[in-house]
């Protein structure tokens, strides 16, 4: 019979794992916790194109996390051996819940029933967004118990999808929040990046073990489904870019993220980036470095506040202190 | 259409992106170059002549023409003339940008602008001039030198037709009674309509589940008249300018402590998270006595207090009384673990900033007012340390009975230009007029209290800026002896100047504040600190710095003292150092007396993104503008504590932390800015590390 075994976090699994553990809880947030409403003023101002453009890149990034929360992650959780490492990849699933709804969060605050329900028949509709979903859903629904090689198809299925295929979508708000506009919702923008580059991290660390695992000709054979899917995705995606961005001239600016991004998602499968390098707009960039920003207090919540850590008060403390008080005040400090 | 990114935005982002190994500092002058040329120029008002200018816009409702009318129009070219010819030029886009963003007056359609910098600062001067050409000149050389700036409000809205008013910040006392609790959420949409910022004290509101008219377990306590200041703030938004900014204090004895405590949590439930409104809270040194001896400690709820003793918890001496309420058989309590107490603050700081703490105890030992009355609470900002009394809000047909509220009108030195001019004891007694004047044409008699306190105390708020600026300038290190030193030996001159000023309007208006003759300025204990030590720099290296400056003497604090006992002084409160946001980036400055945060800041303001580097950094001192993260908050507390000794009111300081601290960490910092006299402690600031520094020490 099958003996159960339970997770044991004193016995580390890899020397990462409780460090991850600790970044994805430690960063944790809601989508309430941000307060959307002052957007509002902001959103009255967007041209019709402007919002229509939001709301779709929005539905779209909705779709993904849906996917991503639904079947990405719980399914390569189901495959992977360590419990520890189930745990992270479970927390990384609801955290793909939360940020799903929290674009519902966002549509609900500021836009109307019917543009909200236009958005989400578009979600159904559009051909290269239904394209995108499906190929990586297909590479989720195929891993073969002990079947290695589409374990690590799935894997990297998922940090394409993390670190590469949201970025089309997180360019707009990024974009506006860079220049003040549509600011809450930027933040809650730039939470989810900070989650999703934790997210890309970890799953390209077990890809990357995965890969390991293979014989020589599955290797191989590994290295070109990357090739291929990286360049079927990316043919797409520049559609799904043009579609969107046309109408609003940002087109371009958008594609050279996608690359630098796609750049980013094979470094994080410990493979070399394909596309040249190339200017990408800073302020899309600054938006995305995930070092704690100087903001307004009384404005917006900012991404610095996180879940503390508790330890107590020892009665040494107190002596240090009092020492401390003592010396400075003696040196007339 | 198209949606291209503008040119001073680009270039201002593009700071950021290496070249050669180095980051592209020229890259701003080139941004700030670009918003004049590509947008500022294109899209301002064009007059032929100054005459045309003012004309138009007196006519158009945008000046005042009383302010016009006090001068002759001889009088305000000359005026016009000398700022100009100063050839001021913002050396950042980030100061540039902040000035026409925020602060320059534009058409009624928010589309052109009707002025510069220069304009501005003329306009303010002759504002506060009052008629007194001599003095509005002397404004304006204070101004366009960027000695001294004037706080937003003042420096925003002088001399405009169609304007908020002059000061911004306000403290409400909120008596224990529905009359009360409506008229301060009443005066709180007031106040945000006009663009203050509004601080109220909720500690004398009984406690949930306290008695109503007698009957048990009626009340409901303070968490749900937080909800409602909540909404009114969000409410009051300035003509969708911006949301009004409220905080709410609370006393650590009163029963509510912990479900106050608990709206900031992270995992709070919808119904009684608090998220826009900003916490305070009140610890006497009875608290961290308890913390210290690892004691339990009785937190009491305040009605039974009031109808035991008559008078309110907050209005008494807690540490004194404790002893008394704990063996009160008739006092309602309930006991808990101080240490807990103070792990569970520090906790819910690390996750939400807040709550802001006041040391009310160091705040009234070191209190020239205490016999007059007490402090009890801070603002918004954490720097105000006044006295108020609450006020009695009865029926219709019944006389209100209208106490000293607290407003409070503030301005800051930039002290790296102070000690490049030389002439400190000018610029603080200009200073504390510009300061004097706004509180003299202030009347908010929407709130009577307020109102009064301002007629009777003329309290003002004067504070510096630029410190960290300053010692990178001249290559100290900000955690050294010699940072200690400098800010040592300037705050007491400023203390020395601004209250020397005090003392020569009590004498020129035969005015002093109200009570002055109980105030430890007029029986002299004020001054013994000054009588005793030796304030004159230490170190060889700061006093260099002072060179060519008149230090105040042990014989100058003796005839100040004197002169102080012979006419009074004018304001009540003179000194508090504010965190100053926006106004200093206007003075390119580093913020009021903290370090820096970034020597590179990336700005994220509600309405705005910019990229700033820090004013003068170059290669040369890159060094000497080490990070607050990287600094050890000791070390910060000591200097504060060092600047505090001459600071009347408080110091809004801000502890900045990384992520790998604790809540011991947190703790020992609060328990050691407390035995080091501090008054407050503003919020705290986490640097997360970011993932490539966690995973790249491991993988």
């Amino acid at each position: 019979m099958n003996k159960f075994e339970a997770v044991n976090w004193n016995a580390p699994e890899a020397d990462y794992t409780e460090l991850l553990w600790t970044q994805n809880t430690s960063q944790f947030w809601l989508d309430t916790e941000i307060p959307i409403s002052k957007d509002l003023k902001s959103w009255a101002k967007l041209s019709h194109n402007e919002k229509l453009t939001f709301m779709r890149v929005l539905g779209g990034l909705t779709l993904l996390d849906t996917e991503q929360g639904n079947v990405g992650m719980p399914m390569i959780a189901q495959h992977v051996a360590d419990k520890q490492k189930k745990a992270i990849l479970i927390f990384q699933a609801a955290m793909e819940e939360i940020h799903a709804k929290s674009y519902s969060t966002i549509f609900t605050t500021v836009a109307s029933s019917e543009m909200i329900n236009d958005t989400f028949e578009w979600v159904k509709e559009d051909k290269h967004l239904q394209y995108k979903t499906s190929r990586i859903d297909s590479y989720y629904k195929n891993i073969q118990d002990g079947g290695n090689l589409s374990l690590y198809q799935a894997m990297v299925a998922s940090v394409f999808l993390e670190s590469f295929l949201f970025y089309s979508g997180f360019f707009y708000p990024l974009y506006l929040a860079g220049q003040g506009k549509m600011v809450a919702s930027g933040e809650i923008i730039k939470l989810i990046v900070r989650d999703e580059s934790v997210h890309g991290v970890f799953v390209g660390l077990l890809a990357q073990e995965a890969f390991q695992q293979l014989n020589g000709a599955e290797q191989e054979a590994a290295s070109r489904f990357v090739q291929d899917l990286l360049n079927d995705l990316y043919k797409n995606e520049l559609e799904y870019t043009e579609k969107l961005y046309d109408p609003i001239g940002l087109t371009h600016e958008v594609k050279k993220y996608i690359r630098y991004n796609a750049n980013k998602a094979l470094m994080n499968l410990g493979l070399e980036p394909v596309f040249e390098e190339e200017e990408v707009n800073p302020v899309v960039l600054n938006g995305i470095r995930t070092q704690t920003t100087t903001h307004d207090f009384f404005s917006t919540k900012g991404q610095g506040y996180q879940k503390g850590k508790v330890e107590p008060l020892h009665d040494e403390d107190f002596e240090l202190l009092n020492r401390r008080v003592l010396e400075s005040n003696k040196l007339g400090i | 259409m198209s949606m291209q990114l503008s040119n001073w935005i680009q270039l201002n982002n593009e700071i950021m992106v290496l070249k050669d190994g180095k980051y592209q500092f020229e890259k701003d002058r080139e941004a700030a170059r670009s918003y004049f040329v590509d947008y500022v120029n294109q899209n301002t008002v064009f007059f032929h002549d100054l005459r045309e200018k003012i004309d138009y816009l007196i006519e158009h409702d945008y000046y005042e023409q009383e302010l016009f009318d006090k001068y002759s129009f001889a009088e305000v070219k000359k005026l016009y003339e000398m700022v100009y010819q100063k050839k001021f030029r913002f050396p950042s886009f980030m100061s540039a940008f902040k000035f026409y963003n925020n602060y320059a007056m534009k058409t009624n359609d928010g589309t052109k602008f009707l002025e510069r910098y220069e304009d501005r600062i003329a306009v303010v001067s002759l504002f506060l001039g009052n008629g007194d050409m001599k003095k509005a000149m002397e404004y304006a050389e204070l101004f366009i030198s960027q000695e001294y700036q004037p706080a937003t409000p003042t420096f925003l809205n002088a001399g405009k037709k169609r304007r908020g008013e002059l000061v911004s910040c306000f403290l409400l006392e909120i008596d224990d009674s529905m009359n009360s609790i409506g008229f301060a959420i009443n005066s709180a949409l007031q106040l945000s309509k006009i663009g203050g910022g509004v601080s109220l004290s909720l500690s004398k509101i009984r406690a949930a589940d306290e008695q109503i008219k007698g009957l048990d377990g009626k009340a409901s306590g303070v968490l749900p008249v937080m909800k409602l200041f909540e909404d009114c703030f969000s409410y009051a938004n300035q003509l969708g300018q911006r949301d009004g900014s409220g905080v709410v204090y609370l006393n650590i004895f009163h029963a509510d402590i912990h479900e106050f405590l608990d709206t900031k949590k992270i995992n709070s439930d919808e119904k009684i998270r608090i998220k826009t409104l900003s916490l305070g809270v009140v610890a006497p040194n009875k608290f961290f006595e308890l913390v210290e001896k690892d004691k339990d400690m009785y937190l009491f709820y305040p009605h039974t207090v009031y109808k035991e003793y008559g008078m309110h918890m907050d209005d008494m001496d807690i540490t004194a009384m404790y002893d008394e309420l704990v063996n009160n058989p008739n006092v309602r309590k309930k006991r808990v673990v101080a240490r807990d107490l103070i792990i569970k603050i520090a906790q819910i700081q690390m996750e939400s900033g807040y709550p802001y703490l006041m040391f009310v105890d160091n705040a009234n030992e070191y209190h020239a007012l205490k016999e007059i009355g007490r402090v009890k609470f801070s603002n918004l900002c954490s720097e105000i340390a006044q006295l108020s009394e609450v006020s009695s809000i009865n029926d219709y047909g019944e006389e209100d009975v209208i106490n000293r509220d607290i407003s409070c009108n503030l301005g800051s030195l930039n002290i790296v230009n102070v000690m490049q001019n030389k002439r400190m004891k000018e610029t603080v007694h200009r200073s504390m007029d510009a300061l004097t004047e706004v509180s003299d044409r202030s009347d908010i008699s929407i709130v009577p209290s307020v109102a009064k306190a301002n007629r009777e105390l003329h309290s003002v708020g004067l504070g510096a800026m630029n410190l960290h600026g300053f010692l990178a300038l001249n290559k100290i290190a900000y955690e050294s002896k010699e940072a200690i030193d400098f800010v040592r030996t300037f705050f007491m001159m400023l203390n020395f100047y601004s209250l020397e000023r005090s003392m020569l309007i009590a004498k020129e208006r035969g005015e002093t504040f109200k009570d002055f003759e109980k105030s430890e300025y007029a029986n002299g204990a004020y001054f013994e600190r000054y009588m005793n030590t030796d304030y004159s720099p230490r170190t060889e290296k700061v006093a260099a710095l002072f060179e060519g400056m008149d230090i105040p003497t042990h014989e100058d604090w003796v005839r100040l003292k004197e002169q102080v006992a012979q006419y009074g002084v004018y304001h009540a409160y003179r000194l508090a150092i504010a965190p100053t946001g926006s106004i200093s980036y206007l003075q390119s400055s580093t913020a009021s007396i903290a370090p820096i945060t970034q020597k590179i800041e990336e700005r994220e303001y509600g309405d705005s993104k910019t990229i700033y580097p820090m004013p003068f950094l170059n290669e040369d001192n890159f060094f000497y503008y080490k990070e607050a993260y990287d600094m050890d908050m000791f070390n910060l507390i000591d200097l504060v504590a060092e600047v505090q000794v001459h600071i009347d009111q408080a110091i809004s300081t801000i502890l900045y932390v990384k992520d790998d601290l604790t809540t011991r960490d947190l703790a020992m910092y609060y328990i050691y800015a407390q035995k080091k006299g501090l008054k407050t402690l503003y919020y705290t600031r986490t640097r997360k590390r970011t993932i490539d520094e966690c995973v790249s020490c491991v993988v």
